[in-house]
């Protein structure tokens, strides 16, 4: 037994301890849970200084290959590369810290123990896709953090509101799921294997990889490249695949047009929102992405369609942002536009990138939820920024914190939210210029939208009786807030400095590195103007008003889209199951399977009339009978 | 003239057809009754004369060991007859107490 | 030679006995059920798994008549059969443990459980067609009674349908194997199942390809009816609406599956060119179960209705296993047999004992029940889980078999097609069992579920009497079948090996399947 497997292991027994023993004691709930996540997080130290071997494979599910079926071995394992150790410190290192915060944040809730046992499921979950060496160990994982999403999701269980949002969450999850899961199947078809093995992997590239691929953007290559080429498969099904990978992505992370469950994931307990909805489980689509990259650099096409949907979030989560006033709806919209820019990264040949802006979006976005969870706390409940006001005299802690998780999300230079956002604008730059345009666009939207935020709620009077008397949060709140907002500051630079050639090389399946590219002078300078003059615009517009003094319905009311969705999607689902349901009732079980029973009523209905009752009519007929039978049987031939 | 096998069976067909005929048309049950006793001897007589006539076919040399089932199976019927005669006559007077008559032309509750 | 299988039946029938002669009813069976658990289980873990043949088998003459095969009590199991004796043996035990105490006619009552419990093990371990068949007939008439004397709601419309349409399915269904047997050269006739396994294996072609194509619907038609394949799907809704819960377990959950076990045994093998060529018609009824039932399970407003609706949906993905014909989705169809047959059973359990305590089943009558039993709360979100197919529980592993079987296997270009379906049936059951989860157990909830004390009403002076509100599953004797189950449901779905190992050499040794490349 390698002791690898506890990283799994540990998280799984607090869970089921908690679930049969603890759900009434929240003390020992804690102590399980934050004890879980604490020495999974010593283990994945040891990981990451390689004093923790990779642990030996064993067979889940193993089939020879029969006839014209590929074989089917899901070996569940785990992996240890550069890739993995960096997301396995996010998601230990900033899953402690909100389990440490969730201590005080949610001490007062009865039901607290159900929460850390939510909470250890994640983690279990989360690590599980982290170290996956296959698809579906990955899948496994991949619906477990669903499944604890959902849960967490509704853990106000008795407000309508967040079980409709639970569910939500999960369907669309679902629905995109499906997509993956062909995607997976049409993999294994094509390539023979579900491993994402590094090796693995580039096998399948050189196999598949065509020389000149088409694309609708740049080089386009001739109509017969399409089907034909030796060697390898059709591009139009490894097309297929790779947009199979990524309807996963779409839904995990909440791209466009799947992302309608993210901001009403937010009526789950802040520290969820931290953890599970902006760090970790929402990066999982982004990180599977660069897990399996070598399979998507197999179609232009599809990282084209990658890099659009990627920029297309980025920017429509911007926009909305613009206009909400639920202090975690903005952050939320925040994260979806960020995750935006991390699958446009991918989308443009970017993967180290993407997760270097995973990385540093991790903290920052973590820390911001948390500050505003404290902000909340402060404020009981409250969650409206219109009726904060004047709160950066009240709780300064709160307030510097955020500040700086707000600086480094916006791009401040010297911040860690700086460098990654740049390397992604290189990235998109040299991909197309439009990727560019727009993902500075989205700099300047989210400059104004968090300067916005944070001039309501922060500055100017406080607008309500309960802004005036906030209380600071208790140090087992604030300590991670404060060392979340270091690592905002420092992970920048340092990631930039000394982690990022690991990412690289993870990737390069030609033997060679990705060139790293960069914005040439002037295109350098123009994301950072976009963004002071965000920053001074929101400023200048909002500096000590009451009211909003922008008023664009389609932005607050997020494009109509959930409205369309409701109507046409569910509404229309429910007319047509109705339909259905009608049809079987009355059409296939009325009226022709109970039909068939009245038939045969009907006619013994009309043949009793045969009986008269008359012992001798019988009789007659009988010998009648009898005598017919002689006759045929001795005189018939 | 010698009696064969058909003479028998022609005075069994007679003995069944006027039991039958008695059976259809006789209105009072224990008539039918007895009609119905003189089928059942008819198909013994019918036994007995097969019994008679037909040996095995692999002893030829002792005509007189004959095919006994056809006898074996008239104690049959007899035996069950007697039965079906206890039985039967018990259910008609049961029938008479109920009902006070033995017209089968008053006895047709037995319908829809 | 006896053998461990002839107690396997005879512990159920000495129950019976005992009962018959006084012993105490839920005792008394409970017990039997628990022999019988502890023997299957003991079979499974000294089954020799590598070989993949018949084991402890029994084989003595019944009854020989000239001009017909002879009829031989011929018990024996192998990989496919073996799981399914062990999920008959704990799906009996949980429906009679779930049981009330107090049920009228209780004698009757237990008895029929354990003759259904009886008649399913039979026709599982019996290798002998004739035998095979009588069995499960020999199950339906206590599933009869059963609805018809303690079911609910509609129950005699309901038992006469049920018993009517399965009796039909049955008839069909021996139509179906006497022109099979009938079919074979005179001297080869037989009703012994591993003779006919191995005659076809050595003369694939000794039925003719035009009889084949004729037998095959018959024999389709049939099991499809016993298992609910679609258009034969609608004597099951309402049939287990208005059974009692147990009834509903043990058929939904166990007797159904013979059919599906027949097809492997019997249906396919010996009919495998006719099967080929009406393959394209199987799968679209199979879409008509993923699409059509899957939506309308969602338009239902009745919990025991809409999972009776559901168990019809997920036999599609059985079905499509077994469609498949190959290794994986052949050992994929029988995981997912015992896996659908536990969450089924926990489903059907759940569901009565959810209208039994709020005294309700329609949807917009219920809600927060979590609040009052969040004990329930917990088994019920397992059991949806299970039918979703979330990982970890035992239909996830079954399910991703299948899918990768027919993905590649089923002919070029509807594999994919269909396997799109069955994947979208996911989605679907995730639709409607997460907003049963929400609709009983989430939001707020009808004051009548709380405890009140006496009181008199100010108005009319009337006495209310006090109420202890709605219970939860709390006692020990309440929950253990629910626990059971879903241990289960877990131990296979974290493990699939472990029930694997013994399916996956037994069902490479069935006629046709591709061989090893």
């Amino acid at each position: 037994m390698d002791i690898a497997w506890l990283l799994l292991l540990l998280p799984l027994v607090a869970t089921v301890a908690i679930l049969l023993r603890f759900h009434r004691d929240p003390l020992n709930a804690i102590i399980a849970s934050v004890g879980s996540a604490s020495l999974c997080f010593i283990i994945t130290l040891l990981v990451v200084f390689d004093w923790v071997p990779q642990p030996a494979t064993w067979n889940w599910i193993s089939f020879p290959a029969s006839g014209s079926i590929p074989g089917l071995t899901i070996e569940v394992g785990m992996i240890f590369d550069p890739l993995a150790k960096g997301m396995l410190l996010i998601v230990t290192g900033v899953g402690l810290l909100i389990h440490i915060y969730s201590i005080g944040y949610m001490k007062a809730d009865p039901s607290c123990g159900r929460f850390f046992g939510g909470l250890s499921i994640f983690m279990f979950s989360m690590t599980g896709i982290v170290i996956s060496t296959n698809l579906i160990e990955m899948f496994f994982f991949w619906e477990g953090v669903g499944l604890s999403s959902y849960l967490l999701i509704g853990f106000w269980y008795t407000r309508d509101s967040a079980a409709i949002a639970a569910n939500k969450a999960f369907v669309c999850n679902r629905l995109a799921d499906f997509g993956f899961m062909l995607g997976i199947l049409l993999f294994w078809k094509m390539m023979g294997t579900v491993s994402v093995l590094p090796e693995k992997l580039a096998q399948c590239y050189h196999q598949n990889a065509l020389p000149a691929m088409h694309s609708i953007l740049g080089n386009q290559a001739g109509l017969h490249t399409l089907f034909a080429h030796e060697g390898g498969h059709s591009p139009v099904f490894l097309t297929l695949m790779v947009l199979g990978l990524f309807a996963g992505c779409m839904g995990k992370s909440a791209m466009f047009p799947f992302h309608v469950w993210l901001p009403d994931a937010m009526e789950g307990p802040t520290p969820v929102s931290a953890l599970i909805h902006a760090a970790t489980m929402v990066a999982a689509g982004v990180y599977m992405l660069c897990r399996v990259y070598p399979l998507l650099a197999l179609s232009n096409l599809g990282l084209e369609f990658i890099a659009f949907i990627g920029c297309l979030t980025a920017v429509g989560a911007a926009l909305i942002a613009v206009q909400q006033n639920d202090i975690k709806r903005i952050l939320a919209y925040s994260t979806l536009s960020q995750l935006g820019y991390m699958v446009m990264a991918v989308g443009c040949g970017g993967p180290a990138a993407a997760m270097f802006h995973l990385t540093t979006h991790a903290f920052y976005k973590a820390l911001l939820f948390l500050a505003a969870g404290s902000v909340i706390h402060a404020l009981h409940e409250e969650q409206d920024i219109w009726k904060m006001g004047g709160l950066f005299k009240k709780i300064p802690l709160t307030a510097w914190t955020f500040g700086i998780g707000l600086l480094a999300l916006i791009g401040c230079p010297l911040l860690s939210g700086f460098y990654s956002k740049d390397l992604i604008l290189a990235f998109a730059f040299h991909t197309h210029p439009l990727f560019y345009w727009v993902g500075s666009f989205t700099a300047f939207l989210t400059a104004f939208y968090m300067t916005r935020l944070y001039v309501i709620a922060f500055f100017g009077p406080a607008r309500t009786p309960a802004a005036e008397h906030p209380h600071e949060s208790p140090s087992v709140m604030t300590v991670p807030l404060v060392i979340l907002a270091t690592f905002s500051v420092i992970a920048g630079w340092s990631i930039w400095g000394y982690g990022i050639k690991d990412y690289y090389h993870t990737w390069a399946v030609n033997g060679q590195d990705i060139p790293l590219p960069e914005l040439p002078g002037f295109y350098g300078f123009v994301p950072l103007v976009l963004v002071v003059s965000g920053v001074l615009a929101a400023y200048y517009l909002y500096c000590d008003r009451s009211t909003d003094p922008l008023d664009i319905r389609i932005l607050a009311q997020k494009f109509y889209i959930d409205d369309f969705y409701d109507r046409s999607l569910v509404g229309g689902q429910q007319h047509a199951v109705n339909l259905l349901s009608w049809l079987d009732n009355w059409v296939l079980d009325g009226f022709i399977i109970r039909g068939a029973a009245y038939v045969t009523v009907g006619i013994g209905e009309i043949l009793r009339l045969f009986q008269t009752g008359n012992l001798q009519t019988y009789a007659f007929l009988f010998s009648l009978g009898g005598a017919v039978v002689i006759y045929f049987a001795l005189f018939a031939h | 003239m010698e009696i064969t096998l058909n003479h028998y069976l022609a005075v069994a067909a007679v003995f069944f057809v006027i039991g039958l005929m008695g059976v259809i048309m006789r209105r009072n049950l224990l008539i039918i009754y007895m009609s119905l006793e003189m089928m059942l001897q008819a198909a013994n007589l019918t036994f007995v004369a097969f019994s008679r006539f037909y040996s095995y076919p692999e002893s030829p040399s002792r005509p007189y060991f004959n095919h006994i089932d056809g006898q074996v199976f008239v104690f049959f019927v007899i035996t069950v007859a007697a039965a079906e005669v206890a039985v039967g006559l018990a259910l008609i007077v049961a029938l008479y107490r109920l009902k006070e008559t033995t017209q089968v032309q008053n006895l047709t509750t037995l319908k829809f | 030679m006896p053998s461990p299988l002839l107690v396997l039946l005879l512990v159920p029938l000495a129950a019976i006995i005992a009962i018959i002669a006084g012993a105490p009813a839920k005792r008394t069976a409970g017990i039997a059920a628990l022999l019988n658990l502890v023997l299957s289980l003991g079979l499974l873990y000294n089954y020799p798994a590598a070989q993949g043949g018949y084991c402890y088998i029994m084989d003595c003459p019944w009854v020989t008549l000239s001009g017909v095969p002879p009829i031989r009590f011929h018990l024996g199991v192998d990989g496919i059969s073996l799981p399914l004796v062990f999920l008959t043996a704990i799906v009996t035990f949980a429906a009679i443990a779930i049981s009330p105490n107090n049920i009228r006619r209780s004698a009757e009552y237990y008895c029929y459980l354990l003759l259904m419990s009886l008649g399913a093990m039979g026709a599982f371990v019996s290798l002998d067609i004739f035998f095979f068949f009588i069995f499960h007939e020999f199950a339906l008439i206590p599933t009869f009674l059963l609805i018809g004397i303690w079911g609910t709601q509609n129950r005699q419309f309901a038992s006469f349908q049920v018993t009517i349409y399965l009796m039909a399915g049955s008839l069909i269904l021996l139509a179906g194997l006497i022109a099979l047997i009938m079919a074979l050269p005179a001297p080869n006739r037989t009703f012994d199942i591993t003779a006919l396994q191995s005659y076809i294996g050595r003369h694939p072609n000794v039925i003719s390809h035009q009889a084949q194509d004729v037998i095959f619907p018959i024999v389709l038609v049939g099991f499809g009816i016993l298992v609910g394949l679609f258009p034969f799907h609608s004597w099951a809704p309402p049939g287990y609406a208005s059974a009692p819960p147990a009834a509903a377990m043990l058929h939904a959950g166990v007797l159904k599956k013979f059919a599906l076990y027949g097809l492997i045994r019997i249906g396919i093998p010996m009919l495998h060119d006719g099967f080929t060529d009406w393959l394209p018609v199987i799968l679209t009824l199979l879409a008509g179960n993923f699409l059509y039932a899957g939506f309308i399970t969602i338009a239902q407003k009745e919990l025991p209705t809409m999972i009776g609706f559901s168990s019809i949906m997920h036999m599609g993905y059985l079905f499509l296993g077994i469609a498949c014909w190959n290794t994986i989705g052949i050992s994929g169809a029988v995981l997912l047999m015992v896996a659908h047959g536990l969450s089924a059973a926990l489903l059907f359990g759940l569901s009565g004992e959810i209208t039994h305590r709020a005294g309700e089943n329609r949807f917009t009558e219920l809600g927060g029940l979590a609040q009052r039993a969040p004990l329930l709360a917990v088994f019920f979100s397992f059991a949806s889980m299970a039918s979703m197919g979330v990982p970890g529980l035992a239909n996830f592993a079954g399910e991703l078999m299948i899918f990768f079987a027919s993905f590649a296997a089923v002919l070029p270009f509807l594999g994919p097609l269909f396997t799109a379906f069955a994947v979208y049936g996911t989605v679907i059951t995730a639709i409607f069992q997460l907003r049963a989860i929400k609709t009983i157990f989430y939001g707020p909830m009808p004051a009548r579920y709380e405890p009140r004390p006496a009181a008199v009403l100010a108005n009319t002076r009337e006495t209310v009497p006090a109420s202890a509100g709605m219970t939860d599953t709390a006692t020990l004797p309440e929950y253990t079948p629910y626990v059971l189950l879903i241990l289960a449901s877990l131990a296979i779905g974290f493990m699939p090996f472990l029930l694997l190992h013994i399916i996956q050499p037994s069902v490479s040794l069935l006629p046709f399947i591709p061989p090893l490349r």
